[in-house]
């Protein structure tokens, strides 16, 4: 497995626990709740933390493949996948903007939109995975 | 849709069994890329695919080969 497969693998298990506890308090809070700016910050710099972490140490025992550059295929998987989680970012938008529509709090607004962000991340890092299981 | 097959692997063999690691740093890709180009399950762009022809000193079309399935 290459350095740049373990990295997607790192975000997307990062980021689907981490923001997987966020989202999961804010629905056990329910949608009238105020928004919890502390929690989304200690979710983010959790986020931060354990990414910088696991790419450090998984570059100390490959740092030859760390260092280098992205190569052509690297760029290519990653352009795909940018293109279906923009897809589906853009799908999310305007799912959001057809709710909001509707006038619901702005705390289910915000971290609805959070929510979608989150998931077009998760996507792309997904995508990457398969591209990169694949072989292209 | 057209295939493209290669002779990389051997070719590599060839060339004092020239490891895909050796070829990557050469041809300045990483080792899965090399493996993937290998394997037919990616390919190379026209800067990459000199570059491996290069590489082992052969003409691009001995190299790489084009077979339309239609």
């Amino acid at each position: 497995m290459s350095f740049r497969e373990k990295s997607a693998w790192i975000s997307l298990l990062s980021m689907a626990g981490i923001y997987g506890l966020y989202f999961g308090s804010v629905i056990h809070a329910g949608p009238q709740a105020s928004f919890h700016f502390g929690g989304l910050l200690g979710t983010i710099i959790a986020l931060v933390v354990v990414q910088i972490v696991l790419n450090v140490a998984f570059a100390i025992f490959a740092p030859t493949e760390a260092k280098a550059p992205r190569d052509e295929r690297d760029k290519l998987i990653e352009l795909r996948a940018m293109r279906v989680a923009y897809a589906g970012l853009a799908t999310g938008i305007a799912f959001a903007c057809f709710f909001g529509a509707f006038n619901p709090p702005i705390v289910f607004n915000t971290n609805a939109l959070l929510f979608i962000l989150v998931t077009a991340e998760i996507l792309r890092s997904a995508c990457q995975i398969v591209q990169y299981r694949r072989g292209a | 849709m057209g295939t493209i097959r290669n002779e990389i692997r051997r070719l590599r063999f060839e060339h004092g069994e020239m490891t895909q690691q050796e070829l990557a740093e050469k041809i300045r890709v990483t080792r899965q890329t090399v493996n993937a180009i290998e394997q037919g399950k990616y390919s190379p762009s026209l800067e990459a695919a000199f570059r491996i022809a290069a590489v082992f000193g052969q003409p691009l079309e001995s190299v790489f080969h084009y077979s339309n399935d239609e």
